[in-house]
């Protein structure tokens, strides 16, 4: 069946079957950064975001994802070349290893801040607790999202 | 680190080779049954290639250090989870429905799940010992003991248990450790390849060389007719080393005549591989003023249904039982042993969050006893320059004396011990072993070309500064090469938290000589070649300046050996040319109601001598005690007859953002001309036996790692039955 979405802030149309996962069609368009991991839902490796809101890839059928906007990490980018104030914090306080879980966080924290400017530690400890880590340690990932909010918060006056 | 913030960088599951199938893995359900027949039921979807064990006869058994290990289950599955078929379709959607066709018929057998089961008398036994031990490709070390003990590591120290009439005080316990899972987020994934019979395998593995080798073992191949790439990895901490998926995925492709990729689902990954079980007996014998005398250690490691590392794991988890301190009479027996469960093998802290568990619990057992400070009672005994440990080799460039203070002053130890833990640890680096690199010159470029692989450790940061550092210049003009067995120098594997070590002295060999041919080139002293941004010169001369464009394609090779070595009767000899070191104190609460435990302060110091890398080195040793605390607290791998039942992130749970308590995490530098010591695993096994301590000092001492609350609200009862 056809399926017609906006993926990061293309209008893309695919031809995929009625019980294919989000994930496999992100993917199967050259999407490498939408992982496969657990493909239930529990880790998070796979989070993107639908209409604005962050959902795992693998429990969402791409039936759902009709005429919705997705968008990944590559489409958080401000422009050809510009990273993401997240990107470059996380580049700046060393919030990676591996880099598996990069992605996946990046964009759960891009909509952690989007819904709540002025997280405080436990709000973003318990905003990305979906989303494993098994290298950092999590310290610097809270550090480059902390700075990230207050340089936003600053930005905006 | 901006390729894998703007996701560029891939990984194994997103290699592509044209006209490739995916394949799927059928394994057996029983952890011990006859295979008697696998067959296609039904029609496959189009496209489908089925392996059976059939297709396989030919190959031959392989193993790291003993071949024990077929491509699929030869005629018996020794786990649950054990491959026994395979599938391969064009899409993964057809693979699964291929998977689906197969039917495998199982004769039950007599199974030995645990320990127990596989030790007691009249337990079947698992493999026949005594072909592999003659079998070529066995480590000659390999000492088995018949039934299912495939290997004793033995240490003799003085006279052993003898000793023990020469102690005033002596204490005996017992401690035991749940396997663990590594649950790296990338699960294991890997692309084969033929082509006029010459194999490639496109696979995230720490072990690249190992890998070669195993596959020529499996298909009488030359070694050099194995290629092994080895893309970045979504972490691993032992789960990709050795061969995992790759010969089955190899077989699947020479059956298909096309590439194969096979990326494993989450559950099978948990049972790929597993950290070893382990249980102890520790016994501990002194002097009333609290000078150790003796120790006496009796082990035995889980090693699951193959062996892959277990030998080793039991003989490094034998001498790590002792512990940093000094005894007299010493006497380890140390098992490995085969079960019906997923192989253990490799895990981050090798064999010593185990040993460690046990040793160091047993320390405050007798501080205990003694009624003694349990820092004091380490600081008596602890190892220190110029001592000898229990292996007869001389300690140097030893801190854990240093690091135990920092962490006690830290945690305000003198200001109260209830409720207070502390943990010391050394850790040993794979010895023997060896490590090659090369630095080559091009079009005003240096690329380093090294068999380290990337694990998310930072290896290439890593690599480029120790070139950069040892060539004089900046770092900004290096590169390097991705690791490829046909093309890398050779390095034994990255593992062992050996690589920074071992390549800053290959890369310091290879850059000498680099230097030297561009001396040659300038006709000038190596001493004097000055680099100035992208171009070179003889110092204190800018007229003789050139381009590093301007040379031909200039190259320098080093090497960097490590010797050593235990004596297999006595485990006497060089157990690890240096030691990582160090010491963590644990402040803990606990409801006793709910019997949960909290981590309300956790200080850590770890020796790391010449840093190559400031902020990796702390993230590193972070993941380490966060892994630690995993360890301590959440971690265990589980089953029902013979089932893994923790086979997702639900019922496994690994550390969350949300679970990790603030902790101090303090490196020590070395003074001019230290050594680089690898920090990657330090800090892990110290976590679980710091917060045992801690318990221990509120009356709740355990015996079980991870520590549960139903354990400790048994503590709790126990205690105030007292």
């Amino acid at each position: 069946m056809n399926l017609r979405l906006e993926l990061n802030g293309e209008a893309r149309s695919f031809e995929i079957a009625g019980d294919e996962p989000l994930i496999d069609v992100l993917r199967d368009a050259g999407l490498a950064s939408v992982r496969l991991s657990c493909g239930i839902g529990l880790c998070g490796a796979c989070t993107v975001l639908l209409d604005g809101r962050p959902v795992n890839s693998c429990l969402v059928l791409g039936v759902e994802a009709g005429n919705c906007e997705v968008v990944t990490i590559e489409g958080i980018q401000s422009g050809p070349g510009r990273l993401h104030p997240l990107q470059e914090n996380f580049i700046k306080y060393g919030g990676a290893q591996c880099g598996f879980c990069t992605p996946g966080l990046i964009v759960m924290a891009k909509s952690l801040l989007d819904e709540n400017p002025d997280p405080s530690e436990a709000d973003i400890r318990f905003g990305i607790a979906g989303n494993i880590c098994r290298c950092t340690g999590y310290t610097k990932i809270i550090e480059a999202i902390q700075a990230t909010a207050r340089q936003q918060r600053e930005a905006r006056g | 680190m901006d390729d894998r913030v703007t996701a560029r960088l891939g990984y194994s599951q997103d290699v592509e080779r044209p006209g490739m199938l995916h394949g799927r893995i059928l394994r057996s359900h029983l952890p011990h049954a006859r295979v008697r027949a696998v067959q296609v039921v039904g029609e496959l979807p189009e496209g489908c290639v089925v392996l059976l064990p059939e297709d396989v006869a030919g190959t031959q058994l392989y193993g790291c250090l003993v071949p024990d290990t077929p491509i699929l289950a030869r005629g018996v599955a020794r786990f649950a989870g054990d491959p026994v078929a395979a599938v391969a379709g064009p899409t993964p959607r057809a693979a699964a429905r291929a998977l689906t066709r197969l039917e495998a018929d199982y004769e039950p057998l007599p199974e030995a799940t645990s320990l127990d089961a596989a030790l007691a008398d009249g337990a079947p036994q698992l493999h026949p010992l005594d072909e592999l031990r003659g079998a070529a490709g066995t480590w000659t070390g390999l000492r088995p003991g018949g039934g299912n003990v495939l290997h004793t590591f033995r240490l003799l120290h003085g006279r052993g248990e003898a000793g023990f009439d020469e102690a005033e005080v002596v204490v005996e316990g017992e401690w035991e450790c749940a396997g663990a899972a590594h649950a790296p987020l990338e699960p294991h994934a890997a692309l084969a390849e033929w082509s006029d019979g010459r194999l490639t395998v496109w696979t995230g593995t720490q072990t690249p060389f190992n890998v070669r080798r195993e596959l020529a073992m499996a298909f009488a191949l030359a070694e050099a007719d194995v290629r092994v790439i080895s893309p970045p990895m979504g972490g691993s901490f032992g789960a990709k080393t050795f061969t995992r998926i790759e010969a089955i995925a190899a077989a699947l492709a020479r059956k298909a005549a096309l590439p194969v990729r096979i990326v494993l689902p989450r559950d099978e990954v948990f049972v790929t591989l597993v950290r070893h079980p382990a249980r102890f007996r520790v016994r501990l014998g002194a002097r009333r003023d609290g000078t150790f005398v003796a120790r006496r250690v009796w082990a035995d490691w889980d090693t699951g249904a193959y062996a892959d590392t277990g030998p080793n794991v039991a003989a490094k988890g034998g001498w790590a039982a002792v512990g940093p301190y000094r005894f007299d009479h010493v006497e380890v027996d140390s098992r490995c042993v085969y079960t019906n469960a997923p192989s253990a093998g490799a895990f981050r802290g090798y064999a010593a969050t185990q040993a460690v568990w046990a040793s160091e619990q047993c320390v405050d057992l007798l501080a205990d006893e003694l009624g003694a400070d349990p820092l004091e009672l380490r600081l008596r005994n602890v190892l220190r320059d110029g001592d000898r440990f229990a292996t007869g080799e001389t300690m140097h460039d030893f801190h854990v004396a240093e690091c135990l203070e920092r962490v006690a002053e830290r945690i305000g130890w003198s200001a109260g011990r209830r409720g207070k833990g502390l943990c010391a640890v050394m850790k040993g680096m794979q010895t023997p072993s060896r490590s090659e690199a090369r630095i080559v010159l091009d079009g005003g470029r240096f690329t380093v070309e090294s068999a380290t692989t990337d694990i998310g450790q930072g290896r290439d940061r890593s690599l480029r500064q120790l070139a950069a550092c040892s060539l004089g210049c900046d770092a900004a003009i290096i590169d390097t090469a991705g690791v490829d067995t046909d093309h890398s120098p050779f390095d034994t594997r990255t593992t062992s938290s050996r690589s920074a070590h071992m390549m800053a002295g290959a890369i310091g060999n290879a850059a000498r000589e680099l230097r030297r041919r561009l001396a040659d080139e300038l006709e000038a002293n190596p001493a004097d070649v000055l680099f100035v941004g992208d171009a070179v010169e003889i110092v204190g001369s800018p007229g003789t300046r050139r381009e590093l464009a301007s040379f031909g394609s200039l190259e320098g090779f080093g090497e960097w050996v490590l010797d050593g070595g235990l004596e297999p009767e006595t485990g006497q000899g060089i157990a690890s040319a240096h030691w990582h070191q160090g010491a963590a104190a644990l402040s803990a609460q606990v409801d006793d109601e709910t019997g949960i435990a909290e981590i309300a302060g956790l200080e850590v110091a770890v020796y790391a001598g010449r840093v190559v890398d400031a902020s990796g080195a702390a993230l590193q040793n972070d993941g380490s005690i966060v892994m630690g605390i995993g360890s301590a607290l959440f971690e265990a791998t589980e089953y029902a007859d013979g089932q893994m039942l923790t086979t997702t992130f639900s019922e496994y749970q690994v550390p969350a953002f949300s679970d990790v308590p603030p902790f101090t995490a303090e490196i020590i530098e070395g003074g001019e001309g230290a050594d680089v010591h690898g920090l990657g695993e330090t800090a892990l096994p110290l976590v679980p036996a710091a917060l045992g301590n801690a318990l221990r000092s509120l009356g709740l001492p355990q015996a079980r790692m991870p520590v549960r609350p139903e354990a400790i609200l048994d503590a709790v009862e126990a205690r105030d039955a007292r």
